[in-house]
């Protein structure tokens, strides 16, 4: 390993982010190449003491990052601009759920559109994001800034973006190297009411994602990464990343608000500017994100009506845009007015002491002998979107976490990664696995992940109300295309799958059993059709008094038709007689009544 | 907003609350009134709560109110429930007799309540008690509970006799419109029978 101590090197924004990332701690590390971010984790790629994998797009890089977060090893994701549209979905639900360790995202925009199809500006997702956001402006601070973002994040609960450009990406500077950042270790604890993103829980978390923005902002006025540096003239400027450098040097003798962490906004820091200097203008390439903030405090700013909207800056743009506004009359000097906290919405108070009726896996539904058998390995089990997200409800509770379509299987590979172990398994639904599981299965397998994926094929898209899917080759019309095989499709890809029939609890449990033995990335294809479509009844299951010591088996499958009784359990009328219960008894206390004898009850 | 009636209409999962509302919006309609309706999807064949409000009148802007001067239960635990939705002085449309313990209850975690009657008289509203499986299963289904209630509810509703007709016929698909025709009688003339008012 190369001592990086007490050494100086000469290197890019994207390098400088690299070594940043593994001074910091950072254990793992996932991407899509972009340019301009592609050097991010080309270098982490060659530094010891961190894993770096490339994933099959931006939204499986974040999902296999929040999976090596939840682990307890800091990690950076890096992409370019457009790449973080592609990670939009796991980005706006894992502001809410927060991190366990860092989690910083790095992305690259392209003024200019050097190497790019469009010019969007990403500081617009720290907004929509409502995360905190740091703009590095030279490689030394690229460098130093990683640190500050780990630390943030895991203070605040946050992932945190690292915002950069091309100029400071593919710009070269030199970097003190310093001592690492020691970091403690954070044990993954479950904790649905965290990971779980149902919205029971989902609404809970909103609230702090809200009062986190808030708290976010007080930082923002008080960290040294937002700086008031005094000139001599009557002319302030506002700027971050290397934006800055461009203005600095076109202006030396201005004052300046430098903005490390550009979001949430500092507004006092700003209206101090205002109070030193009776002339403002914010410098930034793109879109007026700054500038419409200072507006929103009702303070004359000048911006956008000098400084170019679209293409890259540089020290000449700025200083022809702005030159004529030196001696022009200044503004009249108003006070500013900062916003308000915002208000939570009273709905969420509980009105009635009545007892909640949740949704539950429906009567009959064999998926539920799934998370049965799962539940008996000690494995987390990350979940995804649809029904069977009601597997992660009391009494099953049997899946960790949810956060958006498609993410269990990233999340799941992530995870094993960085604890180097199958810990945990995925679950996904047919629909939601051709949504954007696929993708994360490949990249798991290109990665060659250790995993178990549960794709739970109940031959429709039950939730949203039996829709087709490329599963069932079924159209909107009722027309019929063609089916894909998942069995097939996991063989082209290179995994390990093993088809079984769920009505067959005792073959699904010892394939799932099998499964978790065995090395490596595999898929269980657990097949039965949704019971809503079927609206089978295929027996009546009787209670032998008797024999039923209320031992709880039974119940513990959460199905809606078993209750327990004075003496024994019973069975209501929901009953479907799919069986299941029977199978978990072991006193042998329930069994099918004759073919047309009624169910106790 | 005065001269808007809001109607709530709560139950489980599965227990056809939209298709009461559907018919009920129809009627609304068919009366040559303003009606909006608003409802929970997705967890809507899952056992959860479902609340679907139905809101009719001159001229009606927001499409939900969480004060509903009829509520009409479909289930007796969800009626408790409803009580939170009614405005005061407003009607409770309860199935008194149907009770499906939602899973706190069948875990012995949480209590199933008891004295609806009791309850609505302290928050001074009235309570039209349906047995409503048994008018279902006269009808000759006992999942008609829905339209059943929808019956009785129609004694405190302005509609005439034709609109309501010209709702189910709306909203109920062909091959089970008979038996909710006859469902929506039977509940009527439960609340007729015993003497209730009649709007």
């Amino acid at each position: 390993m190369v001592d990086v101590m007490e050494r100086t090197l000469f290197l890019m924004g994207n390098e400088a982010i690299g070594y940043g990332a593994v001074r910091a701690g950072a254990g793992f590390a996932a991407a899509y190449p972009g340019t301009p971010s592609t050097e991010i984790l080309e270098t982490a790629a060659g530094l010891e003491g961190i894993h770096a994998e490339w994933c099959v797009n931006e939204k499986v890089a974040l999902e296999t990052a929040v999976g090596a977060s939840r682990a307890g090893v800091r990690t950076i994701v890096s992409m370019k601009h457009v790449g973080l549209n592609v990670a939009a979905d796991p980005l706006l639900t894992l502001t809410e759920t927060g991190v366990n360790a860092g989690l910083v995202i790095v992305s690259a925009d392209d003024p200019g559109m050097n190497s790019s199809q469009n010019e969007q500006d990403s500081r617009n997702y720290a907004k929509f994001a409502k995360i905190p956001m740091l703009e590095p402006s030279d490689s030394q601070e690229a460098y130093d800034f990683v640190a500050e973002a780990f630390a943030l994040s895991e203070e605040f609960d946050t992932p945190v973006l690292l915002r950069c450009t091309t100029k400071l990406s593919h710009g070269r500077g030199q970097v003190v190297l310093r001592h690492p950042v020691e970091v403690a270790p954070r044990e993954y604890v479950k904790d649905v009411s965290k990971h779980m993103m149902v919205p029971q829980w989902a609404r809970l978390r909103t609230r702090f994602m809200i009062e986190r923005l808030q708290r976010l902002r007080v930082r923002a006025e008080e960290s040294p990464l937002n700086v008031l540096e005094p000139g001599t003239i009557d002319f302030g400027i506002i700027a971050s990343g290397v934006v800055y450098q461009y203005a600095r040097e076109a202006f030396p003798n201005a004052w300046f608000l430098k903005l490390g962490m550009s979001h949430p906004l500092p507004y006092r820091k700003v209206a101090e500017l205002y109070e030193r200097v009776s002339r403002v203008c914010v410098v930034e390439e793109l879109d007026p994100f700054i500038e419409e903030q200072v507006r929103l405090l009702g303070l004359p700013v000048i911006g956008k009506e000098a400084i170019p909207a679209d293409g890259e800056l540089d020290q000449d743009i700025v200083f022809a845009a702005l030159q004529p506004y030196l001696t022009s009359a200044p503004p009249q000097r108003r006070s500013p007015v900062f916003p308000p906290a915002p208000r939570l919405s009273d709905l969420l108070a509980p009105t009635t002491d009545l007892p909640m009726r949740p949704p539950v896996l429906c009567p009959g539904c064999r998926h539920r002998s799934v998370f049965t058998a799962l539940r008996r390995q000690k494995l987390a089990a990350m979940g995804d979107i649809g029904c069977y997200m009601l597997g992660a409800d009391p009494p099953l509770l049997a899946l960790d976490s949810s956060l958006c379509m498609g993410a269990s299987i990233g999340i799941m590979a992530g995870f094993n990664e960085a604890l180097g172990r199958k810990a945990a398994a995925a679950v996904i639904g047919d629909s939601t696995f051709f949504h954007s599981g696929i993708t994360a299965l490949i990249s798991a397998s290109y990665n060659e992940a250790d995993g178990l994926v549960l794709i739970l094929d109940n031959r429709t898209t039950a939730m949203t109300g039996h829709q087709g899917n490329p599963g069932t080759g079924l159209r909107p019309d009722r027309t019929q295309g063609p089916a894909i095989d998942l069995q097939a499709l996991c063989d082209g890809i290179g995994v390990r799958c093993t088809t079984v029939d769920a009505k067959d609890y005792k073959a699904l449990s010892a394939a799932i059993r099998a499964e978790v033995g065995t090395p490596g990335l595999g898929v269980l294809v657990a097949q039965a059709p949704c019971a809503l479509l079927t609206r089978e009844k295929s027996g009546s299951v009787v209670v032998d008094e008797e024999r039923c010591n209320l031992c709880g088996l039974c119940l513990d499958i959460g199905c809606p038709a078993v209750a327990p009784g004075e003496d024994a359990v019973s069975i209501l009328e929901a009953c479907t007689g799919c069986g299941l219960c029977i199978e978990v008894c072991k006193r042998g206390a329930l069994s099918y009544a004759g073919a047309d004898s009624g169910g106790a009850s | 907003m005065n001269d808007v009636t809001t109607v709530a209409l709560v139950g489980v999962g599965g227990q056809g609350i939209l298709l009461a509302a559907a018919i009920l919006a129809e009627a609304a309609a068919a009366e040559g009134l303003h009606v909006k309706a608003n409802e929970v999807h997705g967890m809507a064949q899952r056992g959860g709560s479902v609340v679907s409000t139905v809101r009719f009148g001159e001229h009606v802007w927001s499409p939900v109110s969480h004060h509903a001067d009829v509520v009409i239960a479909t289930e007796l635990l969800e009626g408790h429930r409803g009580l939170g939705l009614l405005a005061p002085e407003g009607t409770l449309v309860c199935a008194v007799t149907t009770r499906i313990a939602p899973s706190g209850v069948l875990r012995r975690e949480e209590e199933y309540p008891s004295d609806l009657a009791g309850t609505a008289v302290a928050r001074g509203v009235r309570l039209i008690a349906v047995d409503a499986e048994a008018v279902a299963r006269e009808a000759g289904t006992l999942r008609a509970i829905n339209v059943a209630l929808l019956g009785a509810a129609s004694t405190v509703l302005p509609f005439s006799a034709a609109s309501w007709e010209r709702g189910l016929v709306a909203a109920v698909p062909s091959k089970i419109l008979e038996v909710n025709q006859r469902a929506f009688a039977l509940g009527r003339g439960s609340v007729v029978g015993k003497g209730a008012p009649v709007t």
